[in-house]
């Protein structure tokens, strides 16, 4: 069985714009098993009942920003190692600066095609088919 | 690309709540009464739109939002000071933003020297913060719609070199520029347990008598848990009674779901969350085959290496999640169980095209006047009250009207997208006539129809345009006459009896009626030595052809005057009156019918024709005597009601139905009430009965008539006018008046 099949990615995003791109583009590539919150709290919930083995993230969200996602993600032993990535309108080298220490897998910068999205995943996980 | 357009048609849905966010945002900045919150609010309102605009290839859209994005991180970071100005700036900055937005939506050409002009604004409001924006972006890769940002790098999402497969990128790369190398993960670690995608639950679903009570439908839930996945559900009937012993309302079934689905357990909950008071309900997770887990969820081990070990955890204290947000706001105890909530519970809501509900509600007219055609029918039968047709009449009458009432809701809607597009309008004539205006709205939930509210939008932006031309004075004068120097312009939405009242007041200066007087004289609208009182003067300014602008300004005037706002909000069902106080400030009212459909009405006749008194217009009916009737001067009647002279007006001369004059003794008087609280009493001969009528348009289907507001189909099928009370009123009053100044000229 592929990865593309078994992989089960969570995207995180405020906005019903981007999670409907990213979500798209994810089908566009063959991903099956997407999972959708809307916020960091959702998305840790999420974790905790049906863990995703990949997390997408915008670092732009209310109450709770991609890092402190990443953060909480981390600090919370059963998903300390889940692979984790973000997206981001406009990058800045200090959070990724940031994102490297708390142990960001990569970064993806807006807007993507799925090409993009699919070796920025390649680069985390390998190849996907 | 199908869902391209769809995900597209979302993203301008979106951008339009961004928008609203981003001027409410701004305005609270504006009053003093922002925190850190509502700018980064406001940076992020910015930051989605130029997001979304980035994946649909909107480069214009794309480039504002990202010099007013820079600008605006400059706020938050505190490298720049939110002053009145610099708000100011945002805020105009915000409308651009918008015209952008709905430029992208509708087709147009954006006003490029305008937007130039507010993007070097922004820039240099920035100041040293803001990076130098280039001179024109790179256009993205065809297929690539990147652009270069103020980094001057095109970034890449990978470090790896792909040989053949990379795109032909710059030198400097992301990584080189940040520093950032993916992190890879082992394949195999990630594919070694990887569970099958999608898992299985195990839930036992038994109902309580309450929930059937509640009109709960436990089929109807079962087949809803059906759509998650693959179900195989059994029933246990053993606590059925025999049939002798069964409570017909009781509740003895017991059902075993085994569901497999890729739902998330979240979304299996949903589905009970209307009953989950009225039934027991389990539902756990199954882990692999040979065991069922609890209903807590197995975390993720599949991922933490075999050396470490491995921590069976009971869910995650709140706290990890607040050590680094705020926990959300809780608002009710029942939440505080439930450490990790969805932060706003949304009602569910549905699209519907308008199309579908326009033709729904008129279904719903025809089947009102069906129903009035039918009750009619059954009157004239002879068939008695009490008889069972007659009472399943009466019952098919109120489910007519709960029917119009839930399908009048379904077009209500708030006035607040259009108050907030007001304050807009207010922006740009405060810029344009160089005073300085604060906007005050009150009442922006206030729930009308939707074609109400589309049609307002017009009439309210002259009003409020007139307000701070005509209104508001100067900032000096203003200073001259011990007031602030910011002028208040306010509106405010309530609802009263069973219409919606919209209030546009402003503090300035008030109406002078000296001048009105005389320009109304000039443009021989008022005979030179007609005596009018205070209103009347005041209502002059809705008369055709009156303007005041002594020079045409470029904010009102040029032709459009309050009249045509008087006839647009007429042909809405509405009423506008004015009143206003030297020195202090004026007040326009509206004052508009919920809806457009229906209205209560007086069946009556005159001289053989029927006709339709709005009943929200009517004090009461009476049968006026002859000693209560006086005649004054030649052609005015009046009558004595309780102490107080009130004007008798022929409704059949007045609509010219009959030439001679109606006898008071042999008609009956229908005494209303104009909006402007005047009262007058119509001369009508008969009265036949209330009844609910369906409004069809004349404008729409013929053209306006003096007096008359609408035309109805009444129950037997013929076609009657609804009166416009208060024309009739002003008209006969001005009738009067003038019959009355040609009398006196004459005698003199």
């Amino acid at each position: 069985m592929s990865l593309l099949a078994q992989l089960r990615i969570l995207v995180v995003d405020d906005t019903t714009t981007s999670r409907l791109l990213l979500r798209d583009a994810l089908e566009t590539l063959g991903f099956r098993n997407i999972q959708v919150a809307p916020d960091g709290e959702q998305a840790m919930k999420m974790m905790m009942t049906t863990p995703s083995h990949l997390i997408i993230s915008d670092m732009n969200m209310p109450k709770m920003n991609g890092l402190q996602l990443l953060h909480a993600i981390r600090t919370y032993k059963p998903t300390s190692r889940t692979p984790f990535m973000i997206l981001t309108g406009s990058p800045d080298r200090a959070v990724l600066d940031e994102g490297r220490k708390l142990g960001l897998n990569n970064y993806l910068t807006k807007p993507f095609n799925p090409d993009q999205l699919r070796r920025a995943l390649e680069a985390i996980v390998g190849k996907l088919h | 690309m199908d869902t391209m357009a769809a995900i597209k048609q979302t993203f301008f849905q979106e951008c339009e709540e961004q928008l609203a966010e981003l001027e409410q945002g701004l305005m609270t900045i504006e009053r003093e009464e922002g925190d850190v919150e509502t700018i980064n609010a406001v940076f992020r309102a910015v930051h989605s739109i130029k997001g979304g605009a980035g994946a649909f290839g909107l480069d214009d859209l794309v480039r504002f939002a990202h010099t007013f994005e820079t600008t605006l991180d400059g706020m938050r970071s505190g490298k720049l000071d939110a002053t009145p100005q610099i708000v100011r700036l945002m805020l105009r900055s915000a409308d651009i933003l918008a015209d952008l937005v709905r430029i992208s939506r509708d087709g147009g050409e954006p006003d490029q020297a305008r937007v130039a002009q507010m993007s070097d604004e922004l820039s240099r409001a920035g100041g040293a913060h803001a990076a130098p924006v280039p001179e024109a972006m790179p256009q993205p890769l065809i297929g690539d719609g990147f652009e270069a940002d103020e980094f001057g790098f095109a970034p890449t999402p990978v470090a790896f070199d792909f040989g053949a497969d990379a795109d032909s990128e710059p030198a400097d790369t992301g990584v080189d520029e940040f520093g950032f190398a993916p992190v890879a993960i082992s394949f195999d670690t990630l594919v070694g347990d990887v569970e099958e995608a999608g898992q299985t639950y195990d839930i036992v679903f038994k109902p309580a008598p309450g929930l059937y009570a509640k009109a709960n439908d436990a089929l109807r839930l079962l087949r809803e848990l059906g759509r998650l996945g693959d179900m195989t559900v059994t029933c246990e009937t053993d606590t059925v009674p025999l049939l002798s012993e069964l409570d017909p309302e009781g509740a003895y079934l017991t059902w075993k779901i085994e569901l497999k689905t890729d739902a998330a357990e979240t979304a299996v909950r949903e589905i009970f969350e209307f009953v989950e008071f009225d039934c027991e309900l389990s539902i756990a997770r199954r882990l692999n085959l040979d065991g069922t887990a609890d209903v807590v969820a197995q975390p993720m081990e599949d991922l933490v290496p075999a050396d470490e070990p491995v921590e069976v955890l009971a869910p995650i204290a709140p706290v990890t999640v607040a050590e680094i947000a705020p926990p959300a706001e809780r608002t009710s105890p029942a939440a505080a169980s439930q450490p990790v909530q969805a932060a706003t519970a949304q009602q569910p809501t549905i699209r519907v095209d308008l199309d579908r509900v326009d033709r729904l509600i008129d279904l719903v007219g025809e089947l009102v006047i069906n129903q009035s055609m039918l009750a009619q029918r059954v009157t004239e039968a002879g068939i008695a009250r009490l008889s069972d047709v007659a009472v399943g009449l009466d019952d098919l009458e109120n489910l007519t009207r709960e029917i119009q009432d839930s399908v009048m809701a379904i077009r209500a809607q708030p006035v607040r997208p259009i108050f907030q597009r007001m304050s807009r309008v207010v922006r740009e004539v405060a810029d344009m006539t160089g005073k300085s205006v604060r906007l005050v709205t009150e009442g922006e939930n206030c729930e009308v129809d939707k074609t109400v509210i589309e049609r307002l939008a017009d009439p309210l932006t002259h009003m409020i345009r007139n307000a701070i031309d005509h209104g508001l004075e100067s900032p000096e004068k203003r200073v001259a006459a011990g007031k602030p120097e910011q002028g208040v312009v306010r509106m405010i939405a309530a609802h009263r009896s069973g219409r919606v009242v919209i209030e546009v007041s402003d503090d300035g200066a008030g109406i002078n009626r000296a001048k009105v007087r005389e320009i109304a004289i000039g443009k021989g609208l008022i005979e030179e030595n007609l005596q009018l009182t205070d209103s009347e003067i005041d209502d002059l300014i809705f008369a055709p052809g009156f303007s005041t602008a002594s020079t045409i300004s470029d904010v009102s005037g040029r032709g459009v005057g309050m009249d045509v706002v008087r006839r647009s909000i007429q042909a809405l069902g509405g009423r506008i009156t004015i009143t206003s106080r030297p020195g202090k400030g004026t007040t326009f009212t509206l004052s508009l019918p919920l809806t457009l459909a229906v209205l209560d009405g007086m069946v009556v006749t005159v001289a053989g024709q029927t006709l339709v008194v709005p009943l929200s217009a009517i004090v009461e009916t009476l049968q006026p005597k002859a000693s209560e009737v006086h005649s004054l001067g030649e052609s005015a009647r009046v009558i004595a009601i309780r102490g107080s002279f009130i004007p008798l007006i022929d409704v059949g001369s007045v609509l010219g139905y009959r030439s001679d004059e109606a006898q008071p003794t042999h008609s009956v008087a229908v005494l209303v009430e104009t909006e402007n609280q005047s009262q007058c009493a119509l001369m009508v001969d008969g009265i036949i009965g209330q009844q609910q009528v369906v409004i069809k348009s004349l404008e729409a289907n013929y053209g306006h008539v003096f007096g008359v507001a609408a035309a109805t189909i009444l129950g037997d099928g013929r076609v009657a006018v609804i009166l416009d009370v208060d024309a009739i009123v002003a008209g006969s009053r001005s009738e009067a008046a003038r019959a009355d100044a040609i009398r006196k000229r004459n005698a003199a």
